[in-house]
Formats: structure tokens, sequence, C-alpha cells
């Protein structure tokens, strides 16, 4: 066998460090590193120029005054102006407040496909399972099963219930599993999955679709928190969150999807280091 | 007006993606504001994609190539000294430094994990641009290799030849003491 070259080494150190080997890679740098001390020694060089880079330059949140005029974008196609919103939302109001504020925006610029429930008292159901999601949040518990593998979870569901819940990987759209739990919805116990964004986690919760759901994803607000439901294949769906209304939007789109697709979701074609 | 769809596409593949659109275009053109116009530009090119019907396998390295050309514009414009560099020569060039790099002390790990943000964002700062935004879309993006290729349009080589050497440059800086 042949030693590979300096270069070949380095990349392959990279490469090592990128979680971008496969597993007969993986073994060949480890026996490289055994070997060598001067590459053992650059390789923690590396590992600390991430961990540096990591803490030290991270990754910016976009300001939500340019999240805003981008979700005006979409329904206008006209170039939004800064200057004026940029003043508007200068000192942004609270969270909440800002949350109703955006939720007022979304449903002032979606128009007429989304009916907005909100003006009518939310029924029960979805008090509920609001109330369940806030709890999970007060509580610090949001799952009673953790995991981010959808098939530790759906057993874990199915063992529980006398129904199949969809359990999709969203992870590739940037929404990865947390776990699930049950939710008491109308004195009987429902399937609640968890996802997470960031720092917000989103409730979705399935329901027994009933005579005239609709399709359409519905945008109401419940207790502040916005949310969404809609029906796919004869079950019904509730997704809450204090994620921002236009991040809940693109989360049940992109469930939507993984569901139409047979759960099956988005494969990663790389794995990304953690 | 937008259709139905392209909107739906714009809300899925687009605004999750934010956050990672605005990093990249601030490292970039290296002002906060000026990302914000670029990551404008992006958007609204991604729609017009999007209302052309574009095919969107892996939404976030399609839209960092969308916000990379757009800073790629909005340089052209307002900072044209900063690309004359990028390509070829700049390749050479930086073989050049990476080469000489080689040669002087080795960089101490522990220097570099005492490195403050300052210092971390003037040595991100500091290096050629195509060097920079393989090295963002890595560790701050955190695109995979074969996601930086479709973003840059560069070889899946020449991707891992800019990072090892970003790196290098990196660990030079703040590993050596001044």
């Amino acid at each position: 066998m042949t030693r590979p070259s300096f270069e070949d080494r380095s990349l392959l150190l990279h490469a090592a460090l990128d979680g971008e080997l496969d597993a007969a890679g993986v073994i060949e740098m480890e026996r490289l590193l055994a070997a060598d001390p001067e590459l053992a020694a650059e390789y923690a060089r590396l590992k600390a120029l991430r961990e540096a880079i990591r803490a030290k330059a991270p990754r910016e949140r976009a300001p939500d005054s340019l999240r805003l005029r981008m979700m005006e974008l979409a329904e206008t196609q006209q170039t939004p102006r800064r200057e004026a919103k940029t003043a508007r939302w200068r000192d942004p109001p609270s969270w909440r407040s800002f949350a109703a504020a955006m939720a007022a925006t979304v449903v002032a610029t979606l128009g007429l496909q989304h009916l907005i429930a909100a003006s009518n008292a939310p029924d029960t159901a979805l008090q509920a399972i609001v109330s369940a999601h806030m709890r999970s949040q007060i509580s610090g518990q949001p799952v009673d099963v953790v995991s981010t593998d959808r098939h530790t979870v759906k057993p874990w569901l199915a063992g529980k219930l006398p129904v199949a819940a969809e359990v999709v990987d969203l992870s590739e759209a940037g929404f990865p599993l947390a776990g699930g739990r049950i939710d008491i919805v109308g004195g009987a116990g429902v399937p609640t999955l968890v996802y997470k964004r960031r720092d917000h986690l989103i409730s979705v919760t399935e329901l027994r679709a009933e005579g005239e759901e609709a399709a359409i994803p519905r945008h109401l607000a419940v207790e502040g928190y916005p949310v969404v439901r809609w029906s796919d294949n004869e079950r019904a769906y509730v997704a809450v969150s204090d994620l921002s209304p236009i991040d809940l939007d693109a989360f049940v789109a992109a469930f939507r999807r993984a569901v139409a697709k047979g759960g099956g979701g988005g494969q990663k074609v790389f794995e990304t280091p953690p | 007006m937008t259709s139905e769809t392209a909107r739906r596409n714009f809300a899925e593949h687009v605004l999750p993606h934010l956050d990672d659109a605005y990093s990249l275009a601030r490292w970039l053109c290296g002002d906060a504001t000026d990302a914000e116009d670029v990551v404008q530009d992006a958007c609204v090119r991604a729609l017009k994609a999007l209302e052309g019907g574009a095919a969107v396998e892996r939404p976030r390295a399609w839209l960092l190539a969308i916000v990379r050309n757009a800073a790629y514009s909005w340089l052209g414009k307002n900072r044209p000294r900063a690309i004359v560099l990028a390509g070829a020569a700049e390749e050479a060039e930086a073989h050049a430094d990476a080469l000489e790099t080689a040669a002087s002390p080795s960089p101490e790990a522990a220097l570099i994990e005492m490195a403050d943000r300052a210092m971390v964002a003037a040595a991100i700062d500091g290096l050629p641009l195509t060097f920079r935004e393989t090295l963002v879309m890595r560790e701050i993006n955190g695109l995979s290799y074969r996601e930086i290729s479709e973003a840059t349009g560069a070889p899946i080589g020449t991707v891992m030849s800019r990072l090892a050497r970003a790196r290098a440059l990196l660990a030079q800086k703040l590993g050596t003491a001044p």
C-alpha cells in the first residue's frame, strides 16, 4: 500500500474533521493519526480552530425588519421600501406583541386563500392543543419520548395509542425532530410530535379529520400563539409554536410535502458533524 | 402578482434560510446594512427563479448560491477592488502564501483557542474572497462539501483545497504569537 502524499493526507485530515469520510476513510485516518504525532497535532489545531470559529463567529440572525420585508416580497413582488420599515421596527416591541404584529401582517398579506378563524371562539380541541404546547414549554419537558429518530418515535406512539401517527423526518428542511408526546384532546389521547427550529419548538398534533375539514391550511391565533390547522389523507393536523408565523408556515409546507412523499422526508447526502 | 405555487415555494425554500443568507452576505460584503441589501436582492432573484419554475433540490445550497451571486454583483459595483483578485490570480497568490505558511513555525492550538471575537472576525475578514466564502459556508452555514460545490460552482476537489488553505491561513494568524 502506498503512503498518501502530504497534500492528500492534509485534505484527508480536513475531510475527517468535516465528517466527510466514509467508513474506510475513517479507519485509514485513525491509523494515520495514531502513527504520526505531527499529523495528530495538526488535527488538534484544526479542531481548536473550528471551536474558535463556532464560539466567536457564530451564525447571525437576520434582522426582523429584513425578515418582515422578505415576507412581504412574495405578496407584492415590488421591492419593498426599506427606510420606512427600518424606522418603524427600529425598536422592536416585546416578542409577544411582535409575534401578534407578525401574525397580523401574515393575515393581512396572505389574503383570501387562507380563512381566518381567529374572530370565532377557538374550539375546545384547539384550546387543549395550545394549552398542552404551553404547558410543555413551561414544564421544560416538551416530550415524553426524546428522540431525533422517527423510527424510535413512531413505534413509541404506536404502542400507546390506537392510531398509527405519521412521523416524518424534516431535518433537511431545518426542523429536526425532538421527540413525541401524548396530549389529551376531547378526553382521548392523541399523538403530538415536537420539532425544533433553533431554540423554538413546534408541536404538531394529529387528529382524526372531521367531515368538512379544509385541506388548505387555516391560520389562527390562540392565546397569542400562531396556530395552523390543515388536513391531508383524512388526517387533520394542528401545528402550534412560538416561531414567527412565516417560519411556522414553512414548517407546515415542509411537513405536508414529506407526508405526501410517504413519510420519507429528505435524506442527507453527507452527515454534518455535531 | 406572484403565483400561489411560487409563493409557497418561497415560504418553504427561502424564508427558513434567511439567517444563513444574511450571515453569508455579511461575511462577503463586510457590513450589516449592505448585507441586508444583498439578501433582499437575492430574495428577489430567488422569487423570480421560482416563478420561472426552478426545481430546488437542496434549498439552502440553492439560496446561498443566489446570495453569493448577488454579493458578487454588489461587490463588483461597490468594491471592485475586492474581486479584482478573485479567481486564478488569487488562487496562485494564496498557494504561495500557503507554502510560506508551511515553512513558518507551527501555530499552537492553545493560542487559537484563546483568540477573542475581534481577532477571529479580523482573521476571517482578511481571507481572500474565495477562501472566505468557502470557509463561511462550511463553518458558519454548516454546508457539506457537496453543497458548497453546488453553491460556488467549484469542483469538490477545489472546495477541499480552498478550505484547507483557508484554515491554514487562519490557524497561522490566530495561533502564532504576534
